[in-house]
């Protein structure tokens, strides 16, 4: 039982529950109605209008309203919005014992101590029916769920079933009736003594020996639940015609006070004055669990009507609980969820796929029933899972699951043992917790104790603390316990951790208690943590390292900084699972799979701000609608004006966080778009702190801040400009300014003029004298009309120079610190062109990627496949006997010596020549080479050996002192029948359509013929000693041969053709020999087969080549080709063209070799043409084609085979 | 007391020595080790000094120790490791201790090596035959076992080890091996083996990291066995034996290895898969000699 709040209070006597809101009310002995918030555990509100103890309330289903009846006989009616009672119902003669409001009607039930059950409107307040029958207290009285009864029990020892369809008729809207129809009604029901056809009993239930307390219905069964003071609880059935007991419940060992049906699982539930809450099986009337209090005796008990909750009212109180946990049992393995249902059956869910397996497993029998596991631990070398339960004190059981999902079948094979966690810790062990004597024991999985370990005392619970590690939670704080050296590594004060998170990298881990989440590295050390005022449910992390946690009403996020914030909110309380991209997996309380989408955006966002991740915001910011005002002030909280910067339009905004980040540039541009005097004033500050001068000169000037300019003039030594400001400050009028300007410049002789403007002639006079200008003084004295004598002067220094700037810093401004763009502003710039290079480029290798795809399967397939049949059949018989055989090795026959490396192996199971080179038997690998394909020069791909040889052996260090273990690398990875191992060859046919057909054609595209001859070989080197994994790729590999061959063929001839005529265009000056072998090279280069586009450019470069050299009659038939085959629009428009000229005169100056409707190879060493019939041989590898007197020699073209040699052709395939 | 078993002095020291943690053997505080303990954890370290390559240090160190055949044992393996070669005078002496002080369990281990090293494989095998319960020879029997390609004979001994020694950390690493040549699902398992080892920051070293990435390596999973190496190289960048594997590695993944080659062959020039390389090269071209190509003028 888990308790989820509690109060304190004098007797609570009855108790409702809202259906919606996290409300009860609770009616107390003291005349107090109170209406508590269980879940945050505050009290909202206290109803007083009632004269004594209050026995019942109930809240309206749909209204806010709820009605009570207390000892003061009275019933009243209460608004939930007002708070005050509305209405009061008078009538019965003693105290109320029960009251509950119709689910659809507007009524009222009550029951009384006067005897009889009232049905009352509360509309029209009315009493509307009395039923009388009982004569004794009626002690409870209530509606069917659906149907039109009532069953009330009585302290005479009866519980009474009332037919009330009578009443429902009669208060239904009125229809239109015969008057047979009403004749029909009123016989309908038997009148009772007194003539009332309203409500009418159906059953009496006698049984109970003493008075009966508490009577309910069943939500849907035909079944009714009673309690009573001798002690028992009974169970009744119903039919439409007759009732009768079906059982009792025997436990309670005093009055037993209240009792009902749980609403959703077959159990009963009943509360006594013995102290005890007890539940009972419905079908086998057993005690399933029942939970004691030490003081308080219990009088009523309620049940949510929707979620698992059930309240009891006791002498002190009330108090809310779960039966159980509704946490169900699971782990994530991978893509994979592990979870125990409602069931006790153990199913899979699949993220990738997203699919529920059937059952696996069937735990019907495992801990007690009526008691979920409580955690589920999955071993996946082992696909082994460890459960727990609560039941007998805490109980595991070790199953190991089928391969298959078959269906709930019971485990076979399963170890068990008693201890409250049970965890793997490693691949063959795990953890068992007992907390009642503190102790963990390591268990192998033969369930024997291997290790005994002592935790800190105290210890609650123990969690996977990483390889080889616990954590072991203690009330007051975690440790992190090394399972082998046996110690403490770390251990930090957190209190009440309930749960332990992992992180998919196994690099962090979040600690979940009640209201927080601690987030810690896997040494232990705390990152984060976070306080939630509501409870904590849950909690996975993001691949990204974002932890989201579900609380009772939202899922929520947090980053590693402590950055948290909502994700979204939740109907019902989920247990989350796993987040993948914009899915949150996770279970319902049903142990449900579900998947929730949320919008990741804000928190990715977040991240990539803190990892600076901007390409990634960048990404975020174009595909969403995040950029808001929230997101700019975080951005600025947060310290990255630069980046919110980029994204506000606003010039107000930008401006201010221009001069955050100290962009003065941006502030400038913004400054000027306002221009506001506040603004400028703002920004000659900052740039004045930045030394930026040219700025501030700016500034000033918009402020038409005279002084300040002056002054900035003089600190930077422009002599000029400070003139401009005297003639600025004259042309004003300003004498002030202009006083000091001249000051700043140093101009006695203006300001002389000026005192004299100004008639003060003693300071000019003195100003004069001071700088020795006597003259001027003394024409000063004459014309103020005094002698020399007559002043007093006082005595006179030295004029002092004005100090001048000792750099000229005008012309430019103090180096400042260059704005440099940030990293994101730089993508910002970058990201376009980039992009679209790279798009350019992609689609290009695509298109070309794409051919060799999608050739498709031929006849050749087939024979390939009932050769290996053959071949397999004898391999069968051959297995049989090599097991005998072993069979009879033992140890003492350790003499017999050194055995057959598995490299030999490889030689003996295979006919492919690259498996004998993996084997270093390279003899043999030469000889299988020169029959299959008449190899004889082995130099150009003695490359190709070394590196298949390479790549077979790995060096594993055992002992040291010796030397390593070498192992062979199989490409049979699952096989470990030595007579079909088989070694790795590197370099397969995917990774060479991929990389150097993909390098070739690319070359040949862009005109790198060498480069592109060397790819094309390499890819003949690479096939030829090779090995494929299927039939089709024989086929594939075989396409891709030819098409090397041909491309080689081609380029070749073309650089031929080039080195003939030094690359020139023009072959005038050449001999008449080389001319007409040049241009038959270029038409040859036409013939092979290439890609249609490379095609094209064989086309176009004879055209023109033939065109350029007056080879009318060539070009005219290479235009045709072009207009008809040519891939390219551009081309054929100048084909189109030259053919226009071609026509006109269709004549080749030179006769050449090449005849363009007849069909003809090219000899692959002479490029001339062979023409059907004519003797030829081929390279047996590449199929090349020869004039016959090169047979004997090696191929040109793969460099390997001998011309014409006898072959049996490459094996690829075993 | 068995000083092996779980609650013994030696474990943690023994068990640091197979998990590869060399260093952490020899900075093994053993001073509060009983007397009958320290001689078996001086030899400890004395090994793991070998395994780091400190031959010459510690046969210098051990010169004209003869206080216990133990020591005379190590400072015979120190010598040979310093020039192993088949006629190294080291195999001699290691050849008449083993016949005088057979018995002894370091002499059965450090001649063994000696006698295995250079090849003298069945006096190894006969000479360790003679343990008595013994997980570390049972480990050089495994060893010898495979190194003849005799897998059945070396499983089998796996097989009898974990029946006496039930899961001891030896025991799986013997079975890693095996398995690794057994292939198929013994792969993964070896796999585990290494992989908890090398991931556990209290037993990872070196040497169970490079186990994982072979392991990793043989089951086709190129990406992980390339992560596990570079775990493997930042704990010791100059790793003759990383080097190698990793060399394997790369040539599979069609990568130019000629740098991590040369970088080799200047950290361990003996090293196998270098000295096997140049024996096929040369089988090569005698190979190639059988065949004339003629070629076209």
């Amino acid at each position: 039982m888990l308790t989820k709040f509690e109060s304190k209070s004098s007797r609570a006597k009855g108790i409702a529950f809202h259906s919606k809101r996290p409300w009860i009310l609770v009616s107390l002995h003291s005349s107090t109605i109170q209406l508590w918030d269980y879940r945050m555990g505050t009290l909202i509100d206290r109803f007083e209008e009632h004269d004594g103890p209050v026995r019942g309330v109930d809240f309206h289903k749909t209204q806010p309203m709820f009605v009570s009846g207390g000892d003061d006989y009275k019933i009243k009616v209460w608004s939930l919005q007002t708070r005050r009672s509305i209405a009061t119902l008078v009538g019965h003669l003693d105290y109320v014992r029960t009251v509950f409001f119709h689910h659809e009607m507007p009524w009222i039930l009550s029951s009384s101590d006067d005897q009889t059950i009232r049905i009352w409107n509360w509309q029209n307040r009315s009493l509307i029916c009395t039923m009388t029958g009982h004569n004794h207290y009626v002690m409870c009285a209530q509606w069917h769920p659906t149907q039109d009864l009532v069953v009330s029990a009585s302290l005479d020892q009866s519980v009474r079933v009332w037919d009330i369809s009578g009443l429902r008729k009669k208060h239904s809207a009125p229809t239109s009736m015969t008057f047979e129809d009403q004749m029909a009604r009123a016989n309908a029901n038997q009148a009772d003594m007194f003539g009332n056809t309203d409500a009418v009993v159906k059953f009496v239930l006698e049984g109970h020996d003493r008075g009966v307390n508490w009577v309910s219905f069943h939500p849907t069964l035909p079944l009714i639940v009673s309690a009573g003071d001798d002690r028992l609880v009974k169970l009744w059935r119903m039919s439409e015609t007759k009732a009768w007991e079906v059982d009792t419940c025997r436990g309670h060992f005093q009055n037993v006070s209240s009792c009902l049906f749980h609403p959703h699982q077959d159990l009963i539930i009943s509360v006594g004055e013995d102290k005890t809450i007890r539940v009972w099986d419905l079908n086998k009337r057993t005690s399933v669990q029942s939970f004691k209090r030490e003081n308080d005796r219990f009088w009523v008990i309620a049940a949510h009507p929707e979620i698992n909750l059930f309240a009891a009212g006791h002498d002190n109180g009330v108090m809310v609980f779960k039966l159980e946990r509704e946490r169900p049992a699971s782990t994530v393995y991978q893509n994979q969820l592990f979870y125990i249902t409602k069931e006790k059956h153990v199913r899979m869910y699949d993220f990738a796929k997203n699919t529920e397996s059937p059952s696996m497993l069937s735990l019907k029998k495992f801990g007690a029933p009526w008691m979920p596991p409580r955690t589920l631990s999955y071993n996946p070398a082992e696909r082994a899972i460890l459960v727990t339960s609560a039941a007998d004190g805490g109980c595991y059981e070790l199953v190991s699951l089928p391969r298959d999902a078959s269906g709930a079948v019971e485990p076979t094979d399963t170890k068990r043992g008693s201890g409250n966690s049970a965890i793997f810790v490693a691949r063959n062990r795990f953890a068992v917790f007992t907390q009642s004597n503190q102790q963990i024991d390591i268990k192998d999985l033969t369930n024997s104790t291997t290790k005994t370990i002592k935790p800190p005392t105290g210890t609650t619970d123990i969690y996977f603390g990483g390889p080889g590690c616990l954590l072991l939670v203690t009330p007051t704080a975690v440790v992190l316990y090394d399972i082998q050296q046996k110690k403490q590594l770390a251990e930090l004060a957190v209190t009440g951790v309930k749960y332990v998170v992992w992180s998919s990298d196994g690099l962090h881990a979040a600690l979940l208690s009640k209201h927080n989440v601690t987030i810690v590295t896997k040494a232990l050390q705390q990152i984060s943590t976070l306080h939630e005022t509501i409870r904590i449910k849950s909690a996975t992390w993001d691949d990204a390292g974002v932890l989201l946690y579900s609380t009772l009403n939202h899922i929520k996020y947090t980053l590693m900084n402590g950055d948290n914030g909502i994700v979204r909110t939740l109907e019902q309380t989920v247990y989350l699972v796993k987040v993948k991209g914009r899915s949150v997996y996770c279970l319902d309380r049903a142990s449900r799979p579900k998947v929730l989408t949320i919008d990741p955006t804000e928190y990715r966002f977040k991240l990539a701000l803190i990892k600076r991740n901007y390409d990634e915001m960048l990404n975020i910011i174009r595909n969403s609608s995040l950029v808001g005002q929230s997101i700019i002030s975080y951005l600025q909280k947060k310290g990255y004006p630069e980046i919110a910067l980029q994204f506000v339009q606003d010039p107000q905004t930008r401006f201010e966080l221009a001069i955050e980040c100290g962009n003065l540039d941006v502030a400038v541009e913004m400054a000027r778009q306002l221009d506001r005097p506040k603004l400028w004033q703002r920004l000659s500050v900052e740039a004045l702190a930045h030394g930026n001068h040219q700025i501030v000169e700016m500034t000033y000037q918009k402020l038409r801040n005279f002084d300040k300019l002056s002054f900035l003039y003089l600190a930077t030594g422009d002599k000029a400009k400070l003139n401009r400001m005297e003639k600025i400050a004259e042309h004003r009028g300003d004498m002030t300014s202009r006083f000091q300007n001249a000051l700043y410049l140093g101009d006695v002789e203006n300001r002389i003029e000026m005192f004299k403007e100004l008639d003060l002639y003693p300071l000019a006079y003195m100003t004069a004298k001071s700088h020795g200008l006597e003259e001027e003084a003394a024409s000063i004295l004459e014309a103020s009309g005094l002698a020399k004598d007559q002043l007093t002067l006082p005595k006179l220094g030295d004029p002092i120079a004005i100090p001048q700037a000792s750099v000229m810093t005008h012309s430019a401004n103090w180096p400042v610190k260059s704005t440099s763009s940030t990293a994101f502003e730089k993508v910002l710039l970058g990201q376009e062109g980039d992009g679209d290079e790279l798009a350019t480029a992609n689609g290009y290798d695509e298109a070309d990627l794409l051919e060799p795809d999608t050739t498709g399967l031929n006849g050749d397939g087939l024979e390939e496949t009932e050769e290996d049949g053959d071949a397999e059949g004898w391999d069968m018989g051959d297995d049989v006997e090599a097991e005998a055989e072993s069979d009879f090795v033992n140890v003492e026959a350790a003499d017999a010596g050194a055995g057959s490396s598995e490299a030999d192996m490889w030689a003996r199971n295979s006919p492919i020549a690259a498996d004998h080179v993996a084997a270093g038997s390279y003899e043999t690998a030469m000889q299988l080479l020169n029959r299959q394909v008449g190899a004889v020069n082995f130099k150009p791909i003695q490359w190709r050996f070394e590196e298949i040889y390479q790549a077979s052996r790995t060096f594993l260090p055992a002992n040291p002192g010796l030397q390593p273990l070498v192992n062979f690398v199989r490409r049979t990875v699952s096989e470990t029948n030595t007579r079909k191992v088989l070694p790795l060859i590197p370099r397969d046919l995917e990774s060479i359509l991929a990389t150097e057909l993909v390098a070739g054609k690319a070359q040949m595209r862009t005109n790198k013929l060498e480069d592109g001859v060397k790819s094309f070989k390499k890819i003949l080197h690479l096939l030829l000693v090779n090995a494929v994994s299927s039939p089709t790729e024989v086929n594939e590999a075989k396409k891709l041969l030819y098409t090397a061959a041909q491309y080689t063929v081609g380029m070749s001839l073309e650089l031929e053709r080039r080195k003939l005529i030094n690359n020139s265009v023009d072959i005038s000056t050449f001999s008449e020999d080389i001319k007409k072998r040049a241009l038959e090279l270029s038409a040859y280069f036409t013939i092979p087969e290439m890609d249609p586009q490379h095609v094209t450019l064989a086309l176009f470069s004879a055209m023109n080549f033939a065109h350029k050299n007056k080879q009318l009659s060539s070009a005219l038939s290479f235009a045709n080709s072009l207009i008809e085959k040519g891939t390219n629009a551009k081309f054929k428009e100048n084909a189109r063209k030259i053919k226009a000229i071609c026509e006109r005169n269709p004549n080749d100056v030179i006769e050449i070799e090449f005849d363009q409707f007849a069909e003809f190879d090219i000899c692959a060493a002479s490029y001339t043409p062979i023409y059907g019939g004519s003797p030829s041989a081929s390279c047996p590898y590449d199929g090349s084609k020869y004039h016959s007197k090169y047979k004997g020699t090696v191929c040109k073209v793969c460099e390997v085979a001998q011309i014409g040699a006898p072959a049996s052709g490459l094996r690829l395939f075993v | 007391m068995d000083p092996y078993s779980a609650e013994g002095e030696l474990v943690n020291i023994h068990s640091a020595f197979h998990q590869g943690q060399f260093q952490k053997v020899i900075d093994f505080d053993t001073s509060s080790f009983s007397s009958e303990n320290e001689l078996p954890a001086r030899i400890l370290k004395l090994r793991a000094r070998l395994a780091v390559c400190e031959y010459s240090e510690v046969a210098s160190k051990l010169k004209g120790d003869t206080s216990s055949p133990d020591i005379i044992a190590a400072s015979i393996l120190a010598e040979y490791l310093k020039a192993p070669s088949e006629d190294s005078k080291a195999v001699a002496k290691a050849q008449s201790l083993a016949a005088k002080e057979g018995d002894n369990l370091n002499v059965q281990l450090l001649c063994g090596s000696v006698l295995a090293h250079s090849g003298a494989v069945e006096e190894a095998l006969a000479l360790l035959a003679k343990h008595q319960g013994s997980l570390d020879a049972v480990a050089l029997i495994v060893q010898i076992h495979l190194q003849q390609n005799r897998l059945d004979l070396a499983s089998k001994e796996a097989v009898n080890a974990r029946k006496w020694a039930q899961d001891s950390l030896l025991v799986n690493i013997i079975e890693s091996w095996v398995g690794m040549r057994e292939g198929g699902d013994k792969y993964q398992a070896a796999y585990y083996v290494f992989e908890e080892l090398a991931q556990a920051t209290a037993t990872q070293s070196v040497q169970s990291l490079l186990g994982q990435a072979i392991a990793e390596l043989h089951l086709g999973r190129l990406p992980e066995a390339e992560a596990a190496f570079e775990q493997a190289l930042q704990l010791e960048p100059e790793n003759g034996d990383v080097l190698a594997n990793l060399i394997v590695l790369n040539t599979i993944l069609g990568k130019d290895t000629t740098d991590a080659k040369s970088s080799l062959e200047r950290i361990k020039a003996d090293h196998m898969l270098l000295v096997d390389f140049t024996e096929k090269r040369s089988e090569f071209d005698k190979a190639c000699d059988k065949y004339s190509p003629k070629f076209e003028a």
